[in-house]
């Protein structure tokens, strides 16, 4: 059969990935579809209308019979070096051709050479004679997974001959970039792309990408740092904005990721050199690239490789002043006025997406050089995008109370048809604290009362709170707290004056550990609007509401005796690399209630024994509320890297059925395990009235574009203001539930109508997106597993 | 003519470092001297030592020639400019271009050059080639300096392995003797002087055998050629051009307006940034107030150093916050990059928000700390 790993030879020769090992990105090869017999014919589901679809692929031809032939290379007597190698093979290019791709051992050709073993004789320049034997070793038809691999080499060659811009793993266009001078950012228009096998095709899968970099080098954010914080929390700050980047540097084309910074060291520092000397940074810098470090008193900034050539672990030192900035910081991302200047170029509206992809093909299309590429390996791309059938299924009813709504399909929401009507379940708040400083006293009047009004009408007791006003510093919010909690606590309310991540972060630990009391925590300009405070009060109202232990609005779910699964990862780039995995299971029929936990690990530990543990408290909760074990278990895992899927396929799911085992020999339920992913490259667009729109939520494509090898579908399930919307991916890599696609595609739309943060359809079914808040609440502020006496609440909204 | 690799093959047992790394020091240490603007490198082969002189901040023009198109394909994007050379453009301009044609033909793209370098380049040429060789260089290309260097056939006997010349396609190797009478009489013929030196020392005791690699160095003895003298030798264009690459430089006026602009409204927002925390002072916030104490003394000097005149204070206005073009000119980096205040004023005209009079920059701060 055919190797799957190209040679780490032929990845050099191709475009190494920078900085580290080079993963198979796209699961090639993780087979699931064929041990699920009742997939097997086909995978489609039928509900729904029909809706005409285009999307971002591009069919790859190849001429009739194409094959492409591979070769071993031996030398007799053994040549060691690479180039050497090289220069003696292409001696002999009117035998082999121009058109060749040759990693020092394995040679790629279009065509076949006339015989099985070709002996070839060069001579080295001292006179020696080197015969060379070149091997058929495989005839690998165009469909093979290294074909495919060898595919995505040439079409990044065709990027790079298009002169465009390697950064990270995408190529860019230098020529024309968009500046935003307020935030010092500037933006690359690029393209993303990957070829695949797909249900019937190879395609070209092609997106626009958006690369943010940033006009300044590290050394001037490390200035304008000092200049905001001080001496005192200089090197913190640094550490925390700066520690996980990705850097570019100067004077070569790599990028970096910053692991650490050396503050103990400087340009003048020493470092050893390949063959074994001492240089400065200094002078090696001015040696090597001519470059004057003009601050010596920097420190140095640390990148881990990951693996290099022959799993050397290293680091590398870098100099601030010679690195640029790429990307946005957690802070900026959570800038409004930044993210908001960006959205205008980077948010493309379907049609506007589509005319720029159209550039890159037209660019492919019209370089000669390009084209003559691709002619000599046999190749071409069609140039139009690939069109077909999807299906929009129908909408949900929302029940609240007795009540059913529907709800407008083309905003998917629902906030105004359920405003004034009973919750499910509301909880009364006869205790609670609401805590404040003097100056936002009357911010908190005001939310009180706006609460005294709306809470009535959603069917919430409340009772006046025990009001207490303190200084605006940590010690005080939490000897408050400390102090004036008793056992009857419903909740606690904090009007926060500033966004100050540290004084949330203690709250929210004390009261998630220490003092397990659901809380709930609001900046005061949030409600120092007079005309949205009412909207502000009604959501206020409802999360805490939940964050109770209350109920919401319920859809119908036809399963019985099921339980479902969301699992989600953060993963902590800052304090002490720990990777949270946020576990949230169903409780109720209804999936109105949901029991979580989460696993806590640092680098290098595997998150599954955490996850069976979890799997096994949730069945033992399931059981105590239903009286019962549940006979279905879907899990829904979100937060899979690209390149995880076999870890997953072959150890997570494994532990899943030990954990299941484990809980009794006459049980064994019906498991059902769906890898959720929402950055995928896949974009669908409606044809409507001739123009190109975002496919309405509920779209479900599972043909065409979708992997032969898999199970999967995708979703369009929310609907977005501005750009583009993006299907969540959906992989079953386990079933043995017997149902049918559709209704498995179903239950998952349905599931996204169930985040009780959002009075609408979310991206991600609601126990991933529970599972990321907990995770993401844990991984940001609580650093350790919350108190279990939480776990049936949701309390982490 | 993979010449670097083929001589690390054998001596990099002998030199330290290689070969062909101190020839290439050897041309960096004549360009950092005579500081040219204009280089080209005939027989460029794999382009590393013109990838290593792109970072020689004096050079604003360089080429590259040579007879296999191939070879120079191979590695020629390493020439390309870098992501960073778009987001911070450099103050010089900076043009590479490959040519792809022999050095046995004229072509006008070669003319104008102050700095040719011909490494390891005469041992390949054919004889025909060789007698045309002089004419182009010296005659017709005439750059203020020329340096040749080729391999010392004396020193042959001291490598392993070598049996008649170093590498196949060799045509020919020199003897001192032989290259320095050639070179005095092409030097003599075009009215250069000539030095001779070279790289790679004989081991001691053996110092008559001379350098490995012997290096001429040509010195043109009259002046610049005018333009009129240029225009004398009308010729085609019979080189191909196989790549060209235009470093994005502030002399180009569209990068400086992208830097002057950036670099406006960054010194402006942090000014309005340290006027509105003045603000924000006299507030109850006392964790606020430590924070921007700040103390200037090491590490930073971004904003030291600046003396605010009464009229131009940033000021603050209702909804709006006014910052005055004369204190962002105050500002070295905006200083430098602009030169003259009219010059500031121009290349942000139309591009950023100012006041009624065009006198600052404004702000509205309305929509400030709206949030999601």
């Amino acid at each position: 059969t055919i190797g799957l790993q190209v040679s780490s030879g032929l990845q050099d020769l191709s475009l190494r990935d920078r900085g580290g090992r080079r993963r198979d990105f796209h699961d090639l090869g993780v087979n699931t579809r064929q041990a699920m017999v009742h997939v097997q014919e086909s995978k489609t589901g039928f509900s729904g209308k029909m809706i005409k679809l285009t999307t971002n692929h591009f069919r790859l031809t190849s001429r009739p019979q194409w094959a492409l032939y591979q070769y071993h290379v031996g030398y007799s007597p053994e040549m060691e070096a690479r180039r050497l190698r090289s220069a003696l093979l292409f001696q002999h290019e009117e035998t082999i051709g121009k058109t060749h791709a040759f990693d020092g051992c394995i040679l790629f050709l279009p065509k076949k050479l006339e015989s099985k073993v070709t002996e070839l004789f060069s001579r080295t320049r001292n006179g020696e004679d080197v015969k060379i034997t070149v091997t058929l070793t495989n005839e690998l038809p165009p469909t093979s997974p290294t074909c495919l691999q060898f595919y995505n080499i040439i079409f990044r060659r065709l990027l790079k001959m298009l002169n465009l811009q390697q950064i990270g793993r995408n190529y860019y266009n230098p020529s024309d970039p968009v500046s935003i001078p307020n935030h010092r950012l500037m933006v690359w228009l690029g393209f993303t792309s990957s070829i695949l096998q797909y249900e019937e095709n190879i395609m070209l899968c092609a997106d626009v990408s958006h690369k943010v970099l940033r006009g300044e080098t590290v050394l001037d954010t490390m200035h304008s740092l000092y200049s905001q914080v001080g001496e005192e929390r200089f090197r913190d700050t640094c550490a925390k904005e700066l520690i996980g980047l990705i850097v570019l540097t100067k004077y070569n084309n790599r990028t970096y990721r910053i692991d650490d910074i050396d503050w103990d060291n400087n340009p003048k520092g020493t470092f050893r050199k390949s063959d074994g000397s001492e240089m400065s940074f200094v002078e090696y810098y001015k040696k090597q690239y001519n470059i004057e470090i003009s601050d010596w008193m920097q420190p140095v900034l640390i990148s881990q490789m990951k693996r290099r050539r022959g799993n050397i672990q290293g680091s590398v030192a870098l100099i601030p002043e010679l690195c640029s900035l790429t990307g946005l910081t957690e802070k900026m991302r959570s800038d409004f006025n930044m993210m908001k200047d960006l959205a205008i170029h980077t948010r493309l509206p379907p049609e506007q997406r589509q005319r720029e992809l159209g550039r890159l093909l037209t660019y492919i299309q019209k370089d000669d050089n390009v084209q003559k590429e691709l002619r000599n390996w046999g190749l071409s791309f069609d140039y139009k995008s690939v069109s077909f059938t999807g299906r929009v299924v129908q909408g949900e009813k929302i029940f609240q109370s007795g009540t059913m709504f529907d709800y407008n399909p083309q905003f998917a929401d629902w906030t105004k048809e359920t405003r004034g009507v009973p919750l499910i379940r509301a909880v009364p708040m006869d205790s609670w604290l609401l805590i404040y400083t003097r100056r936002n006293h009357d911010v908190a009047n005001t939310l009180l009362q706006s609460l005294f009004k709306v809470t009535p009408s959603m069917g919430i007791h409340m009772n006046k709170p025990n009001m207490i006003e303190v200084d605006d510093r940590t010690e005080s919010y939490l000897r408050v707290l400390q102090q004036r909690i008793t056992p009857d606590t419903n909740i606690v309310v904090c009007i926060l004056s500033s966004s100050r991540k540290d004084k949330y972060d203690a709250i929210k630990k004390y009261l998630c550990t220490d003092c397990p009391i659901p809380s709930q925590c609001v900046l005061a300009r949030t409600l120092s609007k007079p005309q949205t405070i009412m909207t502000v009060a009604t959501k206020i109202a409802l999360q805490m509401n939940c964050k109770m232990g209350g109920e919401l609005w319920s859809v119908e779910i036809p399963l019985k005796q099921v339980m479902i699964v969301g699992i989600d990862c953060y993963h902590d780039t800052v304090a002490g690399k720990q990777s949270i995995a946020g576990f949230v299971a169903s409780l109720n029929q209804a999936m109105t209630r949901w029991f979580s936990r989460c696993v806590v690990q640092s680098r290098g530990q595997e998150l599954v024994d955490g996850i069976k543990a979890c799997l096994q408290t949730a069945l033992r909760n399931w059981s105590k509320w239903n009286k019962c074990l549940p006979s279905r278990i879907f899990v829904y895992r979100d937060g899979v890297g690209d390149g995880q899927l076999n870890t997953l396929v072959n150890y997570e799911v494994p532990q899943f059925l030990d954990c299941l085992k484990s809980i009794g020999t006459d049980y064994s339920p019906r498991l059902t395990v769906i890898v959720v992913k929402k950055r995928v490259g896949a974009r669908f667009f409606a044809e409507i009235g001739g123009g190109l729109r975002n496919p309405p939520p509920g779209t479900v494509v599972d043909t065409v574009v979708t992997r032969p090898e898999w199970y999967d579908f995708f979703v369009v399930s929310q609907t977005v203001k501005n750009g583009c919307v993006a299907p969540t991916h959906y992989n079953v890599i386990y079933d043995t539930s017997q149902l049918k696609p559709d209704h498995v595609q179903r239950l998952t739309y349905k599931l996204c109508h169930m985040y009780y943060n959002w009075s609408g359809i979310i991206r991600v079914p609601a126990p991933c997106q529970y599972a990321h808040k907990l995770a993401f609440l844990v991984g940001q502020s609580i650093h350790r597993e919350p108190n279990l006496m939480l776990s049936d609440r949701l309390y982490y909204l | 003519m993979d010449k670097n690799f083929q001589e690390e093959f054998t001596q990099i047992i002998k030199f330290q470092p290689p070969l062909y790394k101190q020839r290439h020091q050897f041309v960096k240490d004549l360009v950092e001297k005579y500081k040219p603007k204009k280089v080209a490198d005939l027989g460029c082969a794999d382009c590393s030592l013109l990838w290593m002189l792109k970072f020689c901040s004096c050079i604003e023009v360089l080429a590259g020639l040579d007879i296999c198109a191939n070879v120079m394909k191979e590695k020629m994007h390493t020439l390309s400019p870098l992501p960073v050379d778009y987001l911070q453009p450099s103050e010089r301009s900076l043009t590479v271009t490959l040519h792809h044609g022999s050095v046995a033909h004229k072509d006008p793209c070669m003319l104008g050059f102050d700095l040719v370098t011909c490494i390891e380049l005469i041992e390949h040429l054919e004889e025909s080639e060789l007698k045309k060789f002089p004419e182009v260089v010296f005659g017709f290309m005439a750059p203020s300096i020329v340096v040749i260097s080729t391999p010392n056939s004396e020193f042959n006997p001291l490598l392993p392995g070598v049996l008649l010349y170093r590498h196949p396609d060799h045509k020919f190797e020199w003897s001192q003797a032989e290259f320095q009478s050639w070179a005095l009489e092409t030097a003599r013929c075009y009215n250069y002087s000539v030095e001779f030196t070279g790289v790679g020392h004989p081991p001691t005791g053996m110092e008559k055998v001379g350098f490995c690699t012997q290096i001429g160095v040509f010195v043109r003895k009259y002046p610049q050629t005018g333009e009129s003298l240029q225009s004398e030798k009308p010729t085609e264009a019979v080189y191909k051009t196989v790549f060209k690459a235009v470093y994005p430089s502030l002399k180009d006026e569209k990068y400086l307006q992208n830097a002057v602009i950036s670099e406006v409204m960054f010194t402006a927002q942090i000014i309005k940034h340290r006027l509105m925390s003045k603000h924000k002072e006299y507030s109850d916030d006392p964790e606020r107030k430590s924070k921007f104490q700040l103390s200037m003394n090491c590490f930073s000097d971004y904003l030291g150093k600046l003396v605010v005149e009464k009229n131009m204070e940033p000021f603050v206005s209702g909804n709006e916050v006014y910052v005055p073009l004369t204190t962002i000119f105050s500002f070295p980096k905006v200083n430098r990059l602009c030169g003259t205040f009219e010059k500031l004023c121009k290349l942000i005209a139309g591009k950023v928000t100012l006041s009624s009079d065009g006198s600052a920059v404004m702000f509205n701060t309305e929509h400030e700390n709206e949030e999601n």
